[in-house]
């Protein structure tokens, strides 16, 4: 029998290995976006990009306990024009596809990114309504209310043409069967479930103060895993979109859930920290020698099976 | 490979601070891990100051040694610093000189703290390597007893201390056999130089490096450097030639807090 497969799709986007550089992630630039593709990944997704450059928080911006991170990095970029650049420079070098993650103050922001970025002929835009750490500048985040969520992401889909639209959903939300179906009614054609859980804090008692200069940071790490497995299950449950399942995966076993909950691709951030920038490489592998002990044939015949 | 480190930040109390002048000090703490290597860094961190990455300048039995000089904000609200007052750290960081056969150390500036760690380790382990160490003045050379102890040549921009020029210049005069492992540490057009040398006399390099970092755990992508994208915080700070040959940035304009060059 030949190898199984890796090989999967999001939206009509081919990926030959499912996991995904998550945004946030080596997003930075062309060059460190090429680095997470010849160490595994088979996609990736940039840094969120706003319109103007954004300097973000003064570090502290990462704060690591027991069972992961909390982070705070505030939405630092360096505009929507800049981002182009090198999202085009990756185009030239890379084959794996590339999503562009999108922010914005208002739906009319997350529109100008959005035609600016798409320029550069991007795989996918992901719509970032869930980042955590911005909050003392822009609010609850947009995805705590499905009527905001579904109108950043009609806004998004308007401007971004023939590119497919992922919306990048919170754990915290009343319901994510009721937004995934809003996102679904505005136009998205993917879902990318989760993103980073709380915020949290982490204080060092030695100094009696936070870590964080924001005080606050979304947490991230092996501990909320069982959350995004829990939120690919309800997407999968509340739309027929294909999910980016995000969150705490660090090994198979994990990976495997995500899947099985009804994710097509996996995605890979934080794990890159306490692994190494082998985890993707490593994981490819091992998935590939678990479907192969299991008789099959494709990565495909276990999306969503633990649904019955 | 290293084992990853996965401690937080630890406020540790200051043991000790030496003055080298009033813009650089080396402060000792109790050590927060028990070992590290000559090349690797720790973040400090002052709550409400912010945080900034440093090279290791000495292990010694049980405490860790920073040897600092007053460039921004950071640094130089750590010249007011006493001892007894808390500093936070989280490390060890990064990649170390890895030197197993004849070396010469070079040091330039502030980029001497990691040279040093390296010339005490091989002092302890029973070797010796010439080290050449470039400051811009007599004032700005630190360290100058232990290093001369140790056979150092120094130079200075301004000939006021040693030889009057580039520590690089200093390089001509040496016997160095075959395969001798150039490392250095100091200003990246140094570094350069020192690269540019050791292409000319077919030795190997170990550089360590410096970029704006933001997390240190590998995973943000600030420090990423163009070309094949390795990671300062991970890969580096020391680069050897495999990796060196795949940066394109060197002696560049590098990335900045929003990711701009």
């Amino acid at each position: 029998m030949s190898s199984p497969s890796l090989a999967t799709s999001i939206a009509g986007v081919p990926l030959e290995r499912p996991f995904v550089l998550a945004s946030g992630i080596l997003g930075v630039s062309a060059s460190s976006m090429a680095f997470a593709v010849d160490h595994g990944a088979g996609a990736v997704t940039t840094k969120s990009v706003a319109w103007a450059p954004r300097k973000g928080h003064a570090n502290p911006v990462v704060a690591p306990f027991e069972h992961g991170l909390i982070n705070a990095v505030g939405l630092s970029g360096p505009g929507a024009a800049y981002m182009a650049g090198e999202v085009h420079a990756y185009r030239e070098r890379c084959d794996a596809p590339i999503l562009v993650s999108v922010f914005g103050a208002d739906p009319d922001e997350f529109s100008r990114v959005t035609r600016e970025l798409i320029e550069a002929r991007p795989h996918m835009i992901e719509v970032n309504v869930s980042c955590p750490n911005v909050s003392s500048e822009f609010g609850v985040p947009f995805s705590a209310d499905p009527v905001a969520t579904a109108e950043i992401t009609a806004a998004v889909v308007e401007a971004a043409g023939d590119i497919p639209v992922a919306t990048k959903l919170s754990f915290h939300c009343p319901s994510l069967q009721v937004m995934a179906r809003a996102c679904e009614d505005a136009g998205a054609a993917a879902i990318t479930a989760i993103n980073t859980i709380g915020p949290g804090i982490v204080i060092e008692p030695g100094f009696r103060r936070p870590v964080l200069t924001n005080t606050i940071g979304g947490v991230s790490g092996p501990g909320i895993l069982p959350l995004a497995v829990r939120a690919v299950w309800e997407v999968r449950k509340g739309c027929g979109l294909p999910i980016i399942g995000t969150g705490g995966v660090e090994t198979l076993d994990g990976a495997l859930q995500i899947l099985m909950a009804g994710a097509s691709a996996v995605g890979v951030g934080t794990g890159l920290w306490r692994h190494g920038a082998g985890l993707m490489d490593s994981l490819n592998q091992q998935l590939t020698d678990w479907l192969a002990a299991e008789g099959c044939a494709s990565i495909t015949e276990i999306i969503g099976v633990a649904h019955g | 490979m290293a084992e990853i480190p996965t401690m937080g930040h630890k406020a540790l109390p200051i043991l000790e601070i030496i003055e080298h002048g009033p813009e650089t000090k080396s402060f000792l703490l109790p050590e927060p891990f028990p070992a590290s290597a000559p090349g690797q860094f720790v973040f400090a961190w002052l709550p409400g100051l912010g945080e900034k990455p440093f090279s290791i300048s000495e292990h010694h039995d049980g405490a860790i040694e920073l040897t600092v000089k007053a460039l921004g904000p950071f640094s130089r609200a750590m010249m007011d610093l006493a001892p007894g007052d808390k500093l936070g750290v989280r490390g060890p960081y990064g990649s170390a000189f890895d030197v197993p056969g004849p070396a010469v150390l070079l040091g330039g500036g502030i980029g001497i703290a990691p040279i040093r760690f390296l010339a005490r380790q091989l002092e302890r382990a029973g070797r010796s390597a010439p080290i050449l160490l470039g400051a811009r003045s007599r004032d700005e050379h630190v360290f100058v007893d232990d290093f001369e102890r140790l056979g150092a040549q120094l130079a200075t921009d301004d000939g006021s201390l040693g030889h009057h020029g580039f520590v690089t210049e200093l390089l001509g005069g040496l016997p160095m056999p075959p395969d001798t492992t150039l490392c250095a540490c100091g200003p990246e057009l140094m570094l350069v130089g020192v690269r540019r040398m050791a292409t000319k006399l077919e030795l190997p390099v170990q550089l360590s490096m410096e970029r704006y970092m933001k997390c240190g755990l590998g995973i943000c992508g600030q420090c990423c450097m163009d070309g094949s994208g390795v990671r300062c915080c991970v890969e580096g700070p020391v680069l050897d030639d495999a990796l060196l040959a795949g940066i394109t940035e060197l002696g560049q304009a590098h990335r900045d807090g929003t990711g701009r060059r």
